[in-house]
C-alpha cells in the first residue's frame, strides 16, 4: 500500500487482503436504492448511464480498498485539474501556509515570493483566483474558541459524568486522524472533537457558498482546488458531509439540483511541483503578481500575516483566548511548551490560584497519538484541550511535503522549514481578521450563531466493521 | 547416541495449541519449571512441574479475556509477568498474584490479529506484531502501566514474530514479506528505526520467515521458514561495542534438504542445540559440526523424532534450568515435553 498516507490510515485503513464475500456496502450518492424489479414495455430504447463506484466512496468504507485504489487517488488529480481549467470552468486555488513553506524553502525564497510566484504560476494556467487557507483557518480558529469556551463552561457546570465527556476537546483539522477516529475507535472518541470544519473545508465552504454570490458564479461553474500538506485532505475532501445540494435556477428551464462539493480536488504540495516541473518553468525568475486579497491575510503594507503554531495553532489560540475569556488573563507572551516525552508531545498550562484550570497539549505522530487515546479510554486524560496531527513534527512535515535534498535529513528540513513557516509573517489573532469580520458582518452573523454552525460545523460518523471481515483466523 | 525421549503428552486445550513459554525464573535453586501455553481454545494454561515426580500439571487457565485465538505468550524476565497476544487484537498483560493469574493492562492499537509478544532483556520493553503489517514497541512503566514508544512500519505484510536480542535492545521481526527487519533507537533520531533488513538480496529466505532464535551469547541467529530451509546469521562484536553503531548481520549458512514441509518454530538452546518444529509433525535437533572440512556445513542434523505429533509442530522451547527439556505445541490441542539422552 502507499507510503504516502499517515501512519493513522496506513495501519487503520488501507490493506491488500480483501476478506471473503466482503459485499459492497457503499451508498449511491443522490441515488436511492431501488429494491423492486422494474420491468420496461416502452418500445423505446432508452440508454441508462451506468452507475458507477467512485474510489471516494470505496476509501470511505471500512471493507475492502487495496493500495491499488490508493494509486488512483494520487494520480487522479493533477490530471484533473488540468482538464477542469481547459473545460472552461472558474477553477480557484486555495493554497495552504504549510504548503507555501516547503515550496519556499524548496526554491530558497521568502513565503510571501512563493506565494506570489505561485500566483502567477497559477494563473498562467488559466486559474482565476489563487487565496490563502490561513484567512480561512483564522475563521476555523474562531468558531473553535467559542465551542471550547462553551464546551468548558458546560463542564463546569455539570456534575454528572456523562457531560463531562465533552472535554478534552480535540482539534478537528487532522484528516488523517478524523478518519482513525472513526475507523478504529468510534463512538467513544467522536464526541471529544471539535465540530468545526477544517482550514480545508472552511474555505471550501465561503467559496462555494458565498464567495460565488458575490461574484455572481453558480457554484457548479466553479472548480475549488487546494494545496496541501498531506495526502490525507485528498480524503477529507471527498466525504459525503462536504457535499452540499445547491438549486440553481436557469430560466427557461425548471430547477435542477446539484450536488456541490465544498473541495473538488487536492494537490499535494509535491505534485504542485511535480506540475511546476512538467511545465519547464524557471520557478525562481518567475514574475511576483499581486494577491488575490478576497481571501488572503496580507495587510495594507504587503505582509502576510496568522497565528504561531505550523499546524494550525489551535492549542496555542485556543489557549490565550481561554485565558482571557475565562480567567482574565491576557497572554502577550510566547507560551511555554513543556516536552513530555518526545518533541512531539508538548504540554501547556495555566494556573490560577495555585490549580491548574488550563491544560493543553500538542500530540503529534501516531505513537503519541495512541498513548493519549489509551487514557481516554482509561478515564485518566485531564487535558482539556488536544491538537492531534497524525504525522510526526505536525503539518509541515505531511507526506505530501516535497522531500528532503540529498544530503539534507528530515530533520534538517523540518527545522528550516518551522523557521521559514512564519518567516516575515506578522502575528495576528484571528479576531482581529478583517477578513473574518467581514464574512461576519456580512453573512455568518456572529461566531457560534446557526448560520455559523451550518456552514463551518460539521459532524463525524463511526463505521461499523462488516462481519465477513473479521471471520479469518490464522 | 542421543534420542528425544518424550517425558510427558500434556492433553487440556480444546484447539490447536499455537505457542508456549517457559517461565525464565524457574527451573533454578529448587524451583520447580513452570511454562505457559496458548491456544486457539482462546485460553492460555499454566504448567507447573511437580518436583517429586516430575510431571506436569495445569495450576491455572486465563479465561475470558481473548476473545479470540491466543497466538503467542510471553513471560517478562522476572517471571512475574506473562503477555499473551491474540487474534483479538489486543494484548493482554496478566500479574501472578499469589498462584492466580489477574489481567492488570490490555494493550490495543493493532488493526487486527496480533501474532507475536516480545520482552527485551531487562523487562522495560514490549514488543508486538501483527496482520496490519506494523511492530509496536511499548515501554514498561510502574504501575503494570504501558505507554507505547514507537509504532514500526516497513514490513509490507504480515509480521509473524518478533524477538528481542538476548542482551541488546536491539528488536528482530520477521515476516510473510519474506524478510527479518532489525530496529534499534538509534541516538539521533527521536524514534525506532529500521537499521538493516535480511531479504533475499543478500541470502535471505524465499518465502514467509516464521521464527527466529538466537544463540546464548547473542551473536548468531537462526530464521526457520516456508521455504524449507534454516538459516543462520552472525554479527561481530556484540557487546563489545563502544558507543558505536549497530553492528550488522551476515547470512553464514543455510541447512537446506533437512525439512519436507513449513518450518514453524526453531529454538537454540543454552547447548548450542537448536531444535525445529514443522508441519510434518517432526522435531529436528541440529548442531555444530566441529569435524566439518574447510567449506563444508558447519551445522549437522543430530537426531529427527519422526511423528512427535500427530499434526503441525507450531512452536518448539527448550526449558531454562540446569538439565534443559525441550517442550513442544502442535495442531493436534497437546503439548509434549522431551527429554534429551543418550543410549
Amino acid at each position: 500500500m502507499s507510503e504516502k498516507f499517515s501512519a493513522a490510515l496506513r495501519i487503520g485503513d488501507l490493506n491488500d487482503y480483501i476478506a471473503p464475500s466482503q459485499a459492497c456496502i457503499v451508498s449511491l450518492k443522490g441515488l436511492k436504492k431501488n429494491d423492486k424489479p422494474e420491468v420496461s414495455i416502452a418500445n423505446k430504447q432508452v440508454n441508462f448511464e451506468p452507475v458507477k463506484i467512485s474510489l471516494k466512496d470505496c476509501l470511505a468504507c471500512s471493507g475492502c480498498v487495496t493500495s491499488a485504489e490508493t494509486v488512483m487517488l494520487e494520480k487522479q488529480s493533477l490530471d484533473e485539474f488540468l482538464n477542469n481549467i481547459n473545460s472552461g470552468k472558474a477553477v480557484i486555488v486555495s493554497l495552504s501556509p504549510q504548503s507555501r513553506a516547503s515550496i519556499a524553502v524548496h526554491f530558497g525564497i521568502s513565503p510571501i515570493q512563493a506565494f506570489k510566484k505561485l500566483t502567477r504560476f497559477f494563473k498562467s494556467l488559466g486559474v482565476k483566483a489563487v487565496f490563502d487557507t490561513s484567512c480561512s483557518r483564522d475563521l476555523t480558529l474562531v468558531e473553535s474558541c467559542v465551542e471550547f469556551i462553551t464546551r468548558y463552561r458546560q463542564n463546569q457546570l455539570v456534575d454528572d459524568e456523562r457531560s463531562k465527556s465533552s472535554l478534552p476537546m480535540i482539534a478537528s483539522a487532522c484528516p488523517g486522524w478524523i478518519c482513525y477516529a472513526e475507523k478504529q475507535l468510534g463512538s467513544f472518541v467522536l464526541p471529544y472533537i471539535s465540530s468545526v470544519k477544517s482550514p480545508q473545508q472552511t474555505v471550501g465552504a465561503i467559496i462555494k457558498n458565498y464567495v460565488c454570490q458575490e461574484l455572481g458564479l453558480r457554484p457548479e461553474e466553479v472548480y475549488h482546488v487546494t494545496v496541501m500538506p498531506c495526502y490525507d485532505k485528498k480524503l477529507e475532501a471527498a466525504r459525503d458531509d462536504f457535499v452540499f445540494q445547491f438549486e440553481s435556477h436557469v430560466e427557461g428551464l425548471e430547477s435542477e439540483i446539484n450536488m456541490i462539493s465544498e473541495v473538488d480536488s487536492v494537490l499535494t504540495t509535491g505534485e504542485v511541483l511535480e506540475l511546476i516541473q512538467s511545465k519547464e518553468v524557471d520557478f525562481k525568475s518567475l514574475e511576483e503578481t499581486p494577491l488575490d486579497k478576497i481571501l488572503t491575510n496580507i495587510n495594507e503594507e504587503g505582509y502576510l500575516y496568522g497565528v504561531h503554531g505550523s499546524s494550525g495553532g489551535y492549542a496555542e489560540t485556543i489557549f490565550r483566548y481561554a485565558a482571557k475569556t475565562l480567567f482574565g488573563r491576557q497572554i502577550d507572551d510566547p507560551l511555554t511548551f513543556r516536552n513530555i516525552r518526545n518533541s512531539d508531545f508538548q504540554e501547556v498550562t495555566l494556573e490560577v490560584e495555585g490549580k491548574t484550570v488550563l491544560k493543553f497539549a500538542l500530540c503529534y505522530g501516531f505513537r503519541n497519538l495512541q498513548n493519549i487515546v489509551r487514557k481516554l479510554k482509561n478515564g485518566k486524560c485531564d487535558y482539556h484541550f488536544l491538537e492531534i496531527m497524525a504525522c510526526p513534527s505536525g503539518c509541515l512535515n505531511g507526506g505530501g511535503q516535497i522531500k528532503p535534498n540529498s544530503g539534507q535529513s528530515p530533520k534538517e528540513l523540518s527545522q528550516l522549514l518551522e523557521s521559514v513557516y512564519m518567516e516575515n509573517v506578522l502575528v495576528a489573532s484571528p479576531f482581529d481578521n478583517p477578513i473574518i469580520k467581514g464574512l461576519y458582518d456580512k453573512w455568518l452573523e456572529q461566531p457560534g450563531s446557526v448560520k455559523a454552525r451550518r456552514y463551518m460545523h460539521t459532524q463525524y460518523h463511526p463505521v461499523e466493521k462488516s462481519i465477513t471481515s473479521q471471520l479469518h483466523n490464522w | 547416541m542421543m534420542e528425544l525421549k518424550e517425558i510427558q503428552r500434556l492433553e487440556g486445550h480444546t484447539d490447536k495449541v499455537w505457542s508456549l513459554a517457559w517461565n525464565p525464573t524457574t527451573g533454578h535453586a529448587g524451583i520447580p519449571l513452570v511454562f505457559a501455553s496458548c491456544s486457539g481454545d482462546k485460553t492460555v494454561r499454566i504448567w507447573e512441574q511437580n518436583l517429586s515426580s516430575g510431571l506436569w500439571a495445569c495450576t491455572a487457565v486465563l479465561d475470558e479475556t481473548h476473545t479470540r485465538t491466543v497466538r503467542s505468550c510471553a513471560w517478562s524476565p522476572s517471571g512475574k509477568l506473562l503477555a499473551t497476544a491474540s487474534f483479538d487484537a489486543t494484548t493482554a498483560i496478566w500479574e501472578n498474584v499469589g498462584g492466580d493469574f489477574e489481567c492488570v493492562s490490555t494493550l490495543e492499537g493493532h488493526e487486527n490479529e496480533v501474532k507475536c509478544v516480545s520482552w527485551n532483556a531487562a523487562g522495560t520493553l514490549l514488543a508486538t506484531c501483527s496482520r496490519d503489517k506494523s511492530v509496536w514497541i511499548w515501554e514498561v512503566l510502574p504501575g503494570n502501566e504501558f505507554e507505547c514508544v514507537s509504532v514500526l512500519q516497513g514490513h509490507s505484510q504480515d509480521v509473524k514474530m518478533v524477538k528481542w536480542h538476548p542482551t541488546e535492545d536491539i528488536l528482530f521481526s520477521c515476516s510473510y514479506d519474506n524478510s527479518v527487519k532489525v530496529w534499534a533507537d538509534e541516538g539521533d533520531s527521536d524514534d525506532w528505526q529500521c537499521v538493516q533488513t535480511l531479504g533475499e538480496p543478500n541470502n535471505g529466505h524465499t518465502s514467509t520467515v516464521w521464527a527466529l532464535s538466537f544463540n546464548v551469547s547473542g551473536d548468531k541467529m537462526v530464521t526457520c521458514s516456508d521455504d524449507l530451509t534454516l538459516k543462520v546469521w552472525e554479527t561481530e562484536s556484540v557487546g563489545t561495542q563502544s558507543g558505536g553503531g549497530f553492528a550488522p548481520w551476515t547470512h553464514l549458512c543455510t541447512l537446506s534438504g533437512y525439512h519436507d514441509r513449513t518450518i514453524f518454530s526453531v529454538h537454540w538452546s543454552r547447548e548450542g542445540i537448536f531444535a525445529s518444529g514443522a508441519a510434518d509433525n517432526a522435531i529436528r535437533l541440529f548442531v555444530d559440526d566441529n569435524e566439518s572440512q574447510v567449506g563444508g556445513p558447519l551445522y549437522k542434523l543430530l537426531l529427527k523424532k519422526e511423528k512427535a505429533h500427530d499434526m503441525d509442530i507450531n512452536s518448539v522451547q527448550w526449558s531454562p534450568g540446569e538439565k534443559p527439556v525441550l517442550a513442544s505445541a502442535s495442531d493436534d490441542g497437546t503439548i509434549k515435553v522431551w527429554e534429551l539422552t543418550s543410549y
